[in-house]
């Protein structure tokens, strides 16, 4: 079963994602942090972080950046309010990029594509 | 008596002086006496005859008439004087409100040269006008005038004198239609006309000792006078007008009469002496103002630039508040129409349509999603207002990604040369995003490097504007070239940005070619092109 960190301050949010992608067939864990997200990928692996880019004081880019860096092949998917996020450039080193929608199908069919992409670049090298 | 002095009346013929016009004298025996007979070969036949009478008053008549033979000629010659100074004194008044008038350097010049050679004026057949360049500490030849063959001066003066012009109008009909034909006419000579302030011993020079006209004789014996100089003039003599103003040496001009030989006097000095003063006024008044309304022009040019820049400046600042309401908008709306819009999805999925309260979820979920278009609607319409693309001047896309450098530039002692070009045509581009590559470029280029030199230059090249970035210091092997494209490869130095890759996805979005080229044997070129026509059009160019 493909685990999925989600990293959200919003509280209703991260209740909302973690149950209707329990309902889709992963194992979710959500934290509202940039330091609880560092402490749960240190913790256990994850298949893909969903991640939003405004978290309270702190910037989700930070957090993307340090992935990227660090875990070349852990996937994200930006899940922002901005329908275009123009502020910082650095957002288009994701690997997808969702608007957040009370219809959750466009969120679950990126993971779906994100993780599939994943598999197929572990089991070809490419 | 042969002469008709002792008549009342004469009739006409009776004197053989008086002719048509002298009517009023056949009446007048005293006008007549004083103006004809006084001067009447009949008159000295009598006179002669008196003499020889022994009259004892016709020794002390002769010495009289002889006084006031005398006395008339020298008014004459007293007249003659005034009229030519009165002349003379009207030229120099026609001279001096015509260069008091102009501040065109061309046509003080013109107007000069033409006072000097016009037969009005001083008359002289040729004059070559050199200007000091006090830079270089030499004067130049700079114009010259007048015929160089007899047939030539004869033409020219045949025009002159079938157009009764004064000075103005001719120096204006000479600026405008011979100004640049007689300087090439002349160049050959104005070219060789190079003489350095520290020759002291050049005519030319020393004529600025005493700064007054020099009058030059036997120029090809003068030993004051070398050979070259001489035969470059090719004149046996000719006069050295120093131009000084306000002690400042402004230029000479040299006059002669090599089609006429002509001798030229001291009077002829004298007289051009006050001519050339106000020439040299005038001269170095035309000079300051032609530099001064470069000053102007270089003044206006950089108000207009500020200017620019500001409304640049409120234009991103509009941007940037759009942007910051948007986003807070975004925030506040969106976070709490998901939450509502997905937890209601999520009851409905476990709610029986039969169930009374089916209808009611499924309508907060419609409204929901009515409101996240609504939403959407209106954060488009936002960005709309200020699209991301637009048309820019290249020249200040160059200079907003400098400026965001300078501080690492200066850190790293380095050296940033902008050559901008303002004929440089607009470009289609995202501003920020442009500006954004370039300062990354920059910023990554000068990782690990000091004491260098990056050149930013710009060129129209078919429907882009190349804008290209080298750095001859910077040497990149292939592995330092690919890893620098890679997003946080390890062996890249990250400390300015998010390495070129990412610059390399954005130009991409903007179909912006983007190439490094790094030879072997060193230096990098950043070459980034920017299309100069709109997107839809480019497409098709890139499609074709």
């Amino acid at each position: 079963m493909n685990r999925l960190l989600i990293v959200d301050d919003e509280e209703n949010i991260r209740i909302l994602y973690s149950a209707e992608l329990k309902d889709e067939g992963y194992e979710v864990e959500a934290v509202s942090c940039i330091s609880q997200a560092l402490e749960k990928l240190a913790e256990k692996s994850f298949e893909l972080v969903v991640l939003d880019i405004k978290l309270r004081n702190e910037n989700g880019i930070e957090l993307l950046q340090k992935i990227v860096k660090e875990r070349h092949d852990m996937p994200v998917i930006l899940c922002s309010a901005f329908s275009s996020y123009k502020d910082d450039f650095s957002a288009w080193l994701a690997d997808s990029y969702v608007v957040k929608s009370g219809d959750l199908s466009e969120l679950k069919q990126e993971i779906k594509r994100v993780l599939e992409k994943k598999a197929h670049r572990k089991a070809t090298g490419f | 008596m042969e002469c008709c002095w002792d008549k009342e009346i004469v009739a006409m013929g009776d004197c053989p002086n008086i002719t048509e016009g002298d009517e009023d004298l056949l009446t007048s025996r005293s006008r007549r006496f004083l103006e004809k007979c006084c001067e009447c070969e009949r008159f000295y036949k009598d006179l002669d005859r008196f003499n020889a009478s022994g009259h004892p008053l016709a020794p002390i008549f002769t010495v009289l008439h002889n006084d006031y033979r005398h006395q008339k000629i020298q008014i004459q010659s007293l007249v003659s004087f005034l009229d030519s100074k009165t002349l003379e004194t009207r030229f120099l008044h026609e001279l001096g409100t015509a260069l008091q008038n102009s501040v065109d350097l061309d046509e003080v010049l013109s107007v000069a040269l033409t006072a000097i050679t016009a037969g009005k004026g001083f008359g002289m057949n040729r004059v070559f006008l050199l200007l000091a360049d006090r830079e270089r500490r030499l004067l130049y030849g700079h114009l010259a005038i007048g015929p160089r063959s007899p047939e030539e001066a004869s033409q020219i003066w045949q025009e002159i004198a079938s157009t009764d012009m004064d000075l103005r109008s001719m120096a204006h009909v000479f600026q405008q239609q011979k100004l640049h034909s007689e300087r090439d006419k002349f160049q050959h000579i104005l070219d060789k006309l190079q003489i350095s302030f520290d020759d002291q011993e050049h005519i030319i020079v020393k004529a600025f000792e005493n700064p007054h006209p020099v009058l030059v004789q036997d120029a090809f014996n003068n030993p004051r006078v070398t050979p070259e100089f001489a035969r470059l003039l090719g004149v046996n003599s000719f006069m050295i007008l120093p131009l000084v103003s306000r002690h400042r040496r402004i230029g000479a001009m040299i006059a002669d009469n090599f089609i006429t030989n002509n001798p030229i006097t001291t009077d002829d000095l004298l007289s051009i002496e006050t001519f050339s003063r106000a020439v040299a006024f005038a001269i170095e008044r035309a000079s300051l103002y032609e530099k001064l309304q470069e000053q102007v022009d270089e003044l206006q040019t950089a108000n207009h630039k500020l200017k620019e820049q500001q409304e640049l400046l409120v234009r991103m600042e509009k941007m940037a508040l759009v942007g910051r309401i948007t986003s807070s908008v975004a925030h506040s709306i969106r976070n709490p129409l998901t939450v509502i819009g997905g937890f209601a999805r999520n009851i409905l999925k476990a709610t029986s349509p039969d169930d009374s309260r089916h209808s009611f979820i499924t309508s907060i979920v419609n409204e929901t999603k009515q409101l996240e278009s609504v939403l959407d609607e209106v954060l488009t319409y936002s960005d709309s207002i200020y699209p991301a693309r637009d048309f820019w001047d290249p020249n200040q896309i160059i200079e907003a990604a400098a400026n965001e450098c300078q501080d690492r530039i200066l850190l790293q002692d380095y050296s940033l040369k902008l050559h901008t070009n303002a004929e440089l045509p607009q470009v289609w581009v995202d501003f920020r995003q442009v500006v954004y590559c370039i300062k990354t470029i920059i910023l990554v280029n000068l990782d690990g490097l000091t004491r260098g030199t990056i050149s930013i230059s710009a060129a129209v090249v078919d429907n882009y504007v190349e804008i290209k970035i080298k750095d001859a210091g910077r040497n990149l092997s292939e592995d330092e070239l690919e890893a620098m494209l890679t997003p946080f490869a390890e062996t890249c130095q990250m400390g300015s940005g998010l390495s070129l890759a990412l610059c390399r996805n954005m130009l991409d979005k903007q179909k912006i070619p983007f190439l490094v080229i790094a030879p072997p044997h060193g230096g990098v070129t950043y070459s980034l092109k920017l299309p100069t026509i709109k997107e839809k059009n480019h497409e098709q160019i890139i499609d074709s």
